[in-house]
């Protein structure tokens, strides 16, 4: 029987042999000679997907996986007297604000209240060490011992003493520590927590939480002092942070990117959409943009352009609101820059968002604020292991919408797929020279048409030793990107012009091109290849980051190479060095923020920008400026 | 003659009549933070009657009469002939810094089970400590089944025997386990009642009402047997709990009475029960009031008879003189962060910091809130997939390395899938300061069926326990035992949904093929006439058919 199947397997390859071989050839043929097509037919598939990302026919309705959660299943007791007692804080807070009190006084003043409550609390200082000196800060934290339970697992309720209103720009968050003040009072009343409560108020934006956390986990920094925990509780699974500057509020605000582009797993942020729609009773945003048909709905920027009966069309308008959800999103996740205190909790496997109540003249208050609060605190508790199932992956294009991650993927992965083969075709062109047959020598000569492929050497080490070089020159220009405006400038000058000369040096590489392929065709080969590897690699981990690599090397790399024409040559060139340093110049303002990240949060965007980013396109302007040979 | 011999038999095996009392205790403690910690303790003692020798395990053991020792306790005990045993079922957190120290000692959060066991019977210390398990865990409806080899350690420096060891030529082992992750519930109350000699119906036992305990922040309960030399066996069933009168008055104030703590009140006493009082601390300088008056003081304690006190169908009552509502004390958190004016003498903080999930440090900060220098053991049972490094231990007291602080280590390590880690040693604590010990952890990477049902939960690490050695008392009995909170773990644990879904979806499939099958197989067709006789023949050469072409 074996032997049977053998001969027959046999029989079949030796006959299947000939047009096999045939048809792959065919094939071949016709993938290189159509190849210039495919290319675009990708880059145009991909920034055309892009563009319909926002399309309400990527996205579906919000819908609850975990099933453990079980949002908005419980009466809430939030009642006035909770208000009143939260009023009555606020009025405290606002006599230690207008005394300029110290955040030494604050925290002693909040730490009080806590011990009036019963609740064992403690202070933490810390001490930033930044370029313009010392910032000094303390955290009043306390923890509400889970009654019956071990308090392995923990629940964390923040709020920052400044609002996330304008990334920090000095707006108190007063309401939001006087709600967590008054819901420390209002959660101590029950016995049903199967987890411990942790209230935090810290100091400062970012700062204050940043030194918890680290202290909480145990993670130090060079630059940061903070005093270790005196209290301590389990393993802290999910996080609310809150955030209310205003004096009322209408809508409230999620805000749930992280630092690196971390994101919280969705159920948290669809239990808390659909609580604070039906305890609540109301409207949830996406950070703090309004919907079309709200009032406060200010004119979209993309379609003010548009002619207004267009402009005012239903689907436009909608279009243009899911962009713009996007597009805010984009920019927290893309620079890894956290949208609130929450994005700080991420990387400790913390499934945290802030909860903004977006400043409006009405008509909501505490008295909302601390029911939805109080029945999300209740899901969470409700959470016998960490969220899990996949969750992680998803785009908010509108409340209550959300994109899987097969219809958005695809878009950067194509781009780059894009600019994989033509990575791969330089690869292979520079193993194969086009060598004139002499039609003397070939017998059966048809004509002068008659070429022959040959193989040529492709010495890979002097256009790796390139790459890793302009890499390298990465990190001078991360030192650059720290200094002030003005000397940064004068110094990126330099460097461009240092690189560009380098480049006349790396033409004299060449030398027979007949035996050895043409330096840029290996250089760009290897640039194109390694660009399209960090861009697949990213678009599961940061897919904004990736998205934004995809729209700005698409077609810059996909057609990149030497020229001929001096003029185009040097306008190439030009483009490129614009794409690569736009981010430093002060219009953009990008990068400040990002070495903040850096120094002190662990933000990776501004070293990946100077070390990955940068470099690649250089290798672009090397490959640009190198003599066409073939 | 049969009856003569059965009658002789009796005799003998049970040689002579055994004394029996019972005896029942309720301690009322007022804590510091407004809260009353509450402790029920039943005691039993079966008089001049010593364990069961593990030798005479092979042959039949003697008949069991008893009047009140419970009858299903007493059998497991001579079952697997244990000399002292001692579970506690705990939910909750005890917060010494506040609380004290327990009445009980055995706080421990989840289940603990250790018992010392004699050697020389044909079955092992292990085997008898299997059958112990499972046999309690059939009593107490608690998993204490999961008290493998792999949570079992052997820690005699800190749990000491607390009754007597007979003297019987072999030695004698203990075997300890923590159980974490179990909660305490009336599942494990109701077979606790049932080995009370008046259940819950007269008594103090009337006010184990399971709506009140079950609600308090903390409770838990707790079998105790041993043998003392002289006196006999003991079992105490205890219950302890701290309840908080604050949380569920609207004036925030504490006074208390038993009907508000625990919604009932003693109706009737226990008439067999020798002794039964209630105990209620009495607070110092700060005025207060006892309704009825007390019926003696004994030390700090007031005490009230239950056994014949007119007060019976009453209340006992406590009110505090000139308290509108209850104030917590004010420290200065800056300075003191709770811990300088702390009841309890040691202050143990332990966490396990990590931000990845292959690695972490063991972190242990111990406080010294007393004027003296402290000698403590420390106990750390691990399980095998959280490995310490030893060689990374560093101790820090004051801002300077202190490694001669730490002294007499022994150290089991654990062994992958089976034994876990035993770290035992003494530590010295400075007078009125903390010292800080961290140890890298690595984390064990599973194989997938070792996940529990609940993965994305992490895993639940048992205590760490500080005993204090009090000077010239090492040898002691009685010794205050400080368990730690426990600790969850997070270790790389696979999305198991998808897994799942694919498992129950093949094992569904199966299972309807398999069932087709087997009814296919299994069952007989035959076609059966219903109207006439003369047809039957033919139907049973069918039938034969049909086996015949299955084989």
């Amino acid at each position: 029987m074996a032997l049977n199947i053998r001969g027959i397997l046999g029989r079949l390859r030796s006959r299947g042999a000939g047009p096999k071989l045939k048809r792959r050839k065919a094939l071949d043929n016709m993938a290189w000679t159509y190849f210039p097509r495919l290319k675009i037919l990708l880059l145009v598939v991909g920034y055309a997907w892009m563009l319909c990302l926002p399309l309400k026919e990527l996205s579906r309705g919000i819908y609850i996986d975990e099933n453990a959660l079980q949002p908005g299943g419980v009466n809430t007791n939030w009642n006035w007297g909770d208000v009143h007692r939260a009023d009555s804080y606020l009025s405290e807070l606002e006599r230690l604000r207008d005394s300029n009190a110290t955040s030494i006084e604050r925290t002693d003043y909040i730490s009080l209240q806590f011990q009036k409550l019963r609740i064992p609390t403690s202070i933490q200082n810390y001490t930033f060490y930044t370029r313009s000196g010392p910032i000094y800060g303390s955290n009043a934290y306390a923890i509400l011992s889970s009654p019956r339970y071990s308090g392995a697992e923990a629940t964390l309720i923040s709020a920052s003493w400044l609002s996330r209103m304008g990334d920090g720009d000095g707006t108190l968050n007063l309401r939001g520590v006087a709600t967590v003040l008054s819901l420390a009072a209002f959660l101590n009343q029950y016995s049903l927590w199967s987890k411990d409560l942790i209230f935090v108020i810290s100091d400062g934006y970012m700062e204050g939480m940043q030194a918890w956390a680290s202290a909480y986990h145990g993670r130090t920094q060079s630059n940061m002092h903070a005093e270790p925990l005196q209290l301590t509780s389990g393993m802290i699974w999910t996080a609310l942070d809150i955030d209310y500057p205003g004096h009322s509020f209408s809508h409230l605000g999620i805000f749930w990117e992280g630092l690196n582009g971390r994101l919280p797993n969705q159920d948290i942020l669809n239990s808390f959409h659909v609580i604070s729609r039906n305890t609540g009773g109301v409207p949830v945003l996406l950070h703090d943009n309004h919907d079309p048909n709200d009032d406060n709905w200010r004119d979209p920027l993309p379609v003010s352009w548009l002619p207004s009966t267009l402009g005012n069309n239903g689907r436009v308008k909608d279009y243009a609101y899911r962009a713009r959800n996007l597009l805010r999103h984009v920019t927290y996740q893309a620079r890894g820059h956290p949208s609130g205190i929450h994005g700080l909790l991420h990387q400790f496997h913390i499934d945290a968002f802030t909860i903004f109540a977006v400043p409006a003249t009405g008509p909501h208050g505490f008295h909302t604020l601390g029911r939805i609060v109080e029945s999300t605190l209740r899901t969470c508790n409700n959470l016998l292991e960490r969220l899990h199932a996949s969750f992680f992956f998803y785009l908010l294009p509108e409340p209550g919408t959300f994109t899987k991650i097969g219809n958005y993927l695809p878009s950067a992965v194509v781009i780059s797929t894009a600019i994989l083969f033509s990575g791969l075709r330089s690869w292979v062109q520079a193993g194969w020279v086009e060598v004139p047959v002499p039609a003397s020598k070939e017998g059966r000569a048809k004509g002068s048409q008659v070429v022959k492929w040959e193989r040529r050497s492709r010495p890979s080490l002097q256009a790796v030793l390139i790459i890793l070089a302009t890499h390298a020159w990465g990190v001078p220009l991360y030192f650059i990107s720290t200094w002030p405006t003005p000397p940064r400038l004068l110094a990126l000058a330099c460097l461009c012009s240092s690189m560009l000369l380098a480049s006349r040096f790396i033409d004299k590489i060449d030398s027979d091109t007949r035996k050895i392929a043409p330096i840029w065709m290996l250089l760009r080969s290897f640039n194109l290849c390694f660009a399209s590897t960090v861009i697949s690699a990213t678009s599961v981990l940061n897919f904004s980051l990736a998205a934004v690599l995809a729209v700005l090397l698409g077609v810059p790399l996909s057609f990149s190479g030497p020229t001929d024409d001096v003029l185009t040559s040097v306008t190439l060139r030009f483009a490129y060095v614009l794409l690569a340093i736009f981010w430093f110049t002060p219009a953009w303002n990008v990068m400040d923020q990002a070495v903040w990240d850096w120094e002190f949060l662990g933000g990776y965007f501004s070293p990946f920008i100077c070390m990955i980013y940068v470099p690649i396109i250089w290798q672009a302007v090397i490959v640009a400026s190198l003599t066409n040979r073939s | 003659m049969l009856c003569v011999l059965l009658a002789a038999w009796a005799a003998y095996a049970n040689p002579g009549v055994e004394s029996e009392h019972f005896e029942e205790d309720l301690v009322i403690r007022p804590l510091k933070d407004g809260r009353i910690g509450t402790r029920f303790s039943f005691t039993t003692t079966l008089e001049d009657v010593s364990p069961r020798n593990p030798e005479s395990l092979d042959g039949d053991d003697d008949s069991q009469h008893y009047t009140l020792f419970p009858l299903t306790l007493g059998q497991i005990l001579r079952e697997y002939a244990i000399t002292e045993l001692h579970l506690s079922l705990n939910a909750g957190k005890w917060n010494y810094d506040t609380w004290g120290m327990p009445d009980e000692p055995g706080v421990a959060t989840g289940g603990e089970l250790w018992a010392w066991i004699a050697d020389g019977a044909s079955t092992s210390v292990d085997q008898r400590w299997q059958g112990l398990r499972n046999a309690l865990a059939g009593l107490f409806c608690a998993s204490l089944g999961a008290m493998d080899e792999q949570r079992t350690t052997s820690p005699s420096r800190t749990f000491r025997p607390e009754g007597s060891l007979p003297d019987w030529g072999h030695p004698h082992h203990l075997r300890h386990a923590f159980l974490p992750s179990e909660h305490v519930c009336t599942e494990n109350l109701t077979p606790f009642y049932k080995l009370l000699p008046c259940k819950s119906f007269s008594g103090i036992a009337t006010l184990l009402n399971p709506h009140r305990l079950f609600d308090a922040d903390w409770h838990g309960m707790s079998i105790h047997v041993l043998w003392k030399e002289g006196v006999g066996i003991q079992v105490r069933l205890t219950f302890q709990a701290v309840l908080d009168p604050i949380r569920n008055s609207w004036n925030k104030k504490r006074d208390w009475s038993l009907k508000s703590l625990f919604g009932r009140r003693i109706e009737q006493s226990c008439p067999i029960s020798s002794a039964s009082q209630i105990r209620v601390s009495i607070p110092e300088d700060q005025p207060h009031l006892f309704t009825p008056q007390p019926s003696g003081v004994d030390g700090s304690y007031a005490v009230f008879n239950v056994s014949g006190g007119e007060w019976l169908f009453t209340d006992v009552e406590m009110r505090w003189h000139n308290e509108t509502s209850f104030q917590n004390r004010f420290t200065d958190p800056r300075t003191a962060t709770g811990k300088q004016n702390s009841v309890s003498a040691l202050s143990v903080q332990r966490t396990l910091k990590s931000v990845n999930k292959y690695r972490g440090s063991l972190n242990v900060a111990v406080t010294n809130n007393r004027g003296d220098d402290i000698q403590t053991t420390y106990l750390e049972t691990i399980p095998w997939f959280v490995q310490l490094f030893l060689h990374t231990l560093r101790i820090e007291c004051n801002g300077t390395r202190r490694g001669d602080l730490l002294d007499d280590t022994t150290y089991t390590p654990p062994i992958p899938h089976s034994r876990p880690t035993l770290y035992q040693s003494t530590l010295t604590v400075p007078a009125g300061s903390t010292v800080y010990m961290t140890m890298d952890v690595t984390k064990a990477f599973l194989r997938y069926t070792e996940h529990p049902p609940d993965a994305q939960r992490g895993w639940d690490l048992p205590p760490a326990v500080f005993v204090p050695i009090k000077a010239g008392q090492k040898g002691s009995d009685e010794l205050e035992r400080i368990y730690t909170p426990i600790l969850l773990v997070d270790l790389a644990t696979p999305d198991f949904s998808m897994p799942y879904n694919v498992i129950i979806m093949s094992s569904t499939l199966i299972t309807f093929i398999f069932g087709s099958v087997f009814n296919l197989l299994t069952r007989k067709f035959i076609v059966t006439k219903v109207e006439g006789n003369h047809k039957t023949d033919e139907t049973g050469q069918l039938e034969s058919a049909s086996a015949g072409g299955k084989d």
